[in-house]
């Protein structure tokens, strides 16, 4: 699992089946890549999350069959920036 | 198998129900800068030396096959010396930690 933080929320009304009607989030890494994850919490933009990548983000995801490779786990309560550059 | 240093507990209290109540732990991989997120069903201590496995394995590692977990640490390493890298040659991997 890896530490991110939501970015903002990303809208694609026209997708694949298997997504269903699940949230996305834009996150980013230590260093500022961008990735999309499904959010199954509700987080808010600022949010360091702990994300699911493989095929274990599928079970995060509540459903085997949904197509994702990153789900959100669960909100960091308390983290920071120094501690996440370092 | 990865050998990752332990660095702390994770505090995560809005989760999915799926992980459980389950301890989080920040680690460091052997040689690289970022930090990763495991499963802890050993009892890890900060500074523990440990192996982790990623992917499926580590969902059954978790205890289950539906777990969510992509890194479970597996097993606490006895005896480390990371200047070479070679188990079983060094002091004990946690005397620093115990003395």
């Amino acid at each position: 699992m890896q530490i991110h933080r939501v970015v903002r929320e990303l809208v694609t009304t026209k997708r694949n089946f298997w997504l269903a009607a699940k949230s996305l989030r834009i996150v980013e890494d230590h260093r500022g890549n961008l990735e999309v994850a499904l959010d199954p919490i509700g987080c808010k933009p600022g949010d360091y999350v702990v994300t699911i990548g493989v095929s274990a983000a599928r079970i995060a995801a509540g459903n085997p069959k949904i197509t994702t490779d990153l789900t959100i786990g669960g909100i960091i309560d308390h983290w920071d920036e120094e501690r996440w550059r370092t | 198998m990865k050998i990752c240093q332990v660095e702390g507990t994770l505090v995560a209290t809005a989760r999915i129900g799926a992980l459980e109540n389950r301890r989080l732990l920040v680690v460091k991989e052997r040689g690289s800068s970022g930090k990763q997120v495991a499963v802890d069903p050993v009892g890890c201590k900060p500074g523990d030396w440990v192996i982790a496995v990623g992917s499926s394995a580590a969902r059954d590692a978790a205890g289950s096959k539906d777990y969510p977990s992509d890194l479970t640490i597996v097993g606490i390493i006895d005896y480390w010396d990371d200047s070479t890298g070679k188990a079983g040659v060094g002091t004990h991997a946690n005397s620093s930690r115990s003395a």
